[in-house]
């Protein structure tokens, strides 16, 4: 066992760090489980693989700091600290879901945990997190608003749009491109015409960088500075998050784009989970029994989370016209 | 006869966390092709008649293949034949590493590099007797020029012709050698090595100076930018100089010196200086430093334990690189690229 600890981060903290990603991994193993025994509705995309960024980007954030999400919403919900159990519920569309069954999974959304929404528009998370900023800005209170986008939404006109107005407004925004490679089957170095993010942060003002996706470290020393000097004043910048999917882009894919043993690479050698565990191991800050105890501890919530879910009401017919429209 | 130049021109340099922190550059991808572009114009003007290029997935090539489809459009048929290696593209530095391989296996005269220290570092482990010519497209730098690549497309042009000898075109470098416990796991740094007691390499770039123990350097110009700057402000040692430095750093309190020095651009820090030696060839060091990180050339890239046994040994002769000033200033003195002299 070390003397001392050589990470950023106490040993508590640590275990913490492992708990999040491991929890959207099981939470992601297992929905892609069930999802195929039929009994979740509507479409889901799982996050399982880039679990890195959620947890190395959310360490940093207050409860109050606002981010909006994506499609592949489940992993940055449950860094953000949304229940997981009222996740699981809502995925299958029940009344007990963090949106009482009526979203599902592309629409979680928590404002008590400042998870302004998984998106199924594209590119739509980014000018919600300019208004989030600009809030923040107004207040006054160090606030800030993350936005996050795969490599296909990023090249939506409301994603440019916004890294305009955040760099005319200076806000404190930062969005985050997790770029996986693939804009559902299409390859983003065929899709994305500005071969570098960092060009197109630097085209609209705002410094940009690139981040190994698969080293927790790497995410949460960048993602650190990014929100501390949002937090200051600093402004607006653009992270881009090299990660990879471990799962198609939606349940049922059947990744014909994919290279031979893509896949299972990553799994084997990019699993950031795997990466971060080993690595805090050998420096003998945690012991593997206590990886244990957690990895026990999250497998019986979600086992919960779904034995709850399957078992809860759907939403009465007599709901179908409440919660259309909220007034934040 | 095909007189051959290799390219290597590296899409990633200069994309980490140094933009944020310190407002450090990023050269945009368009004007990194154009760079290929302005080297190609002048290395066919020396008579250049080939150049074989590392393919790449982030966008240099596809630019320079439309410049090169531009340019003869215009009817320019000055520019060497431009070949793109058949190899598979990884975005990653084992591309380099390839591309280098190949570019030995098919007799280049030189390789020219567009890329930071790192990039640079994976050039020389493959290129073995092949001279370089570094072009900085990188963050610190300390290793490369920063200069107008038509220049250095002549001087290598002028070296590769013939026009200009080797002793007088190429210079030897050196290297530091970095082993961890066994040959099998060997590293090698152009300028700088850093000990740090981080045990991740995180987001890679230095900047919590808390952190640093130790510094190597091959050779440390006052004029530098980056961790070699810290040498170079101590005790300045030349390219070209038999020795390097080693430098013990430490807090405020316990040093015998403090520095103010630029370690990344944007980025001037106070710097405790404990000890300073000369670095003797061949002879290995130690790092104090237990366990933590080791920063190759500005950027940590190997993180080591106590069971771990690091040296660090400073290597002279090692590789050959282009030197552009003195080709030019022999150019001028011998009237090289004189055409015409009106009396």
């Amino acid at each position: 066992m070390a003397s001392s600890n050589p990470f950023p981060l106490s040993k508590e903290e640590l275990l913490k760090v492992y708990k999040t990603m491991r929890s959207i991994r099981e939470f992601e193993e297992r929905v892609h489980l069930e999802f195929a025994k039929g009994g979740i509705p509507g479409f889901v995309h799982l996050y399982a693989g880039e679990e890195a960024s959620a947890a190395g980007i959310m360490y940093h954030l207050r409860p109050d700091d606002r981010i909006a999400s994506t499609h592949r919403g489940h992993g940055h919900c449950i860094a953000k600290g949304v229940d997981i159990r009222g996740m699981m519920a809502e995925i299958y569309g029940k009344s007990s879901g963090v949106c009482a069954g009526k979203g599902g999974s592309m629409h979680i959304a928590d404002l008590d945990a400042g998870m302004m929404g998984a998106n199924g528009i594209l590119g739509a998370g980014a000018p919600l997190v300019c208004g989030a900023a600009l809030a923040a800005k107004f207040h006054k209170n160090e606030g800030v608003a993350i936005s996050f986008v795969g490599d296909g939404a990023s090249n939506q006109g409301m994603m440019l749009e916004s890294l305009n107005l955040a760099t005319v407004w200076n806000l404190p925004a930062i969005f985050v491109v997790e770029n996986n490679g693939y804009a559902e089957s299409t390859s983003a170095e065929w899709a994305v015409s500005c071969d570098s993010y960092v060009d197109r942060a630097s085209g609209f003002g705002m410094p940009g960088i690139s981040v190994d996706g698969f080293d927790f470290f790497a995410v949460f020393e960048a993602a650190g500075e990014a929100i501390s000097r949002a937090r200051s004043g600093g402004g607006p910048s653009l992270m881009e998050v090299k990660t990879g999917r471990f799962f198609g882009h939606f349940e049922g894919d059947a990744q014909t784009y994919r290279g031979e043993n893509e896949v299972e690479n990553l799994r084997e050698h990019k699993d950031c989970i795997k990466i971060y565990s080993k690595k805090i191991l050998d420096a003998g800050v945690v012991e593997k029994s206590e990886f244990d105890a957690i990895d026990a501890e999250v497998n019986a919530l979600i086992d919960d989370a779904v034995e709850k879910a399957v078992a809860a009401p759907e939403p009465a017919g007599s709901e179908l016209y409440t919660d259309v429209y909220v007034n934040y | 006869m095909d007189i051959t130049v290799g390219i290597i021109a590296n899409p990633v340099s200069a994309r980490d966390i140094r933009r944020l922190l310190t407002n450090a550059s990023s050269l945009q991808i368009t004007d990194r092709a154009n760079i290929v572009l302005r080297l190609l114009a002048s290395l066919g003007s020396m008579g250049v008649n080939k150049v074989l290029m590392m393919p790449d997935n982030g966008g240099i090539c596809g630019h320079v293949q439309r410049g090169v489809k531009r340019e003869n459009n215009y009817g320019d048929t000055s520019w060497p034949a431009l070949k793109f290696l058949d190899m598979p593209v990884t975005s990653s530095v084992q591309d380099t590493v390839n591309a280098v391989r190949m570019m030995v296996e098919e007799n280049v005269s030189a390789i020219i590099v567009l890329g930071g220290d790192g990039t640079h570092r994976a050039v020389i482990s493959e290129c073995q007797t092949i001279p370089i010519a570094g072009l900085s497209t990188g963050t610190n730098n300390a290793f490369p020029d920063t200069r107008e690549p038509t220049v250095t497309g002549l001087a290598t042009g002028l070296y590769v012709t013939g026009k200009i000898s080797t002793e007088n075109a190429c210079v030897a470098n050196k290297i530091l050698e970095i082993k961890i416990n066994d040959e099998h796991n060997v590293h090698v740094a152009l300028v700088d090595v850093v000990i740090t007691t981080d045990r991740y390499v995180g987001a890679r770039a230095l900047w919590r100076t808390e952190t640093f123990t130790e510094l190597y350097v091959t050779f440390g110009e006052a004029h530098s930018v980056g961790m070699s700057s810290i040498a170079g402000l101590v005790n300045p040692v030349d390219r070209l100089d038999p020795y390097g430095l080693r430098v013990e750093l430490g807090s405020e309190q316990e040093s015998i010196q403090t520095l103010m020095t630029p370690i990344a651009p944007g980025l001037m820090k106070r710097i405790g200086i404990k000890h300073v030696e000369k670095l003797l060839p061949e002879k290995t060091c130690l790092p104090q430093t237990t366990a933590g990180s080791i920063a190759l050339d500005g950027e940590r890239e190997i993180e080591f334990s106590e069971q771990d046994r690091v040296e660090i040994t400073l290597k002279t002769d090692a590789f050959y690189t282009i030197d552009v000033a003195r080709i030019m200033l022999d150019a001028a003195k011998n009237q090289l690229l004189l055409l015409t002299k009106n009396q």
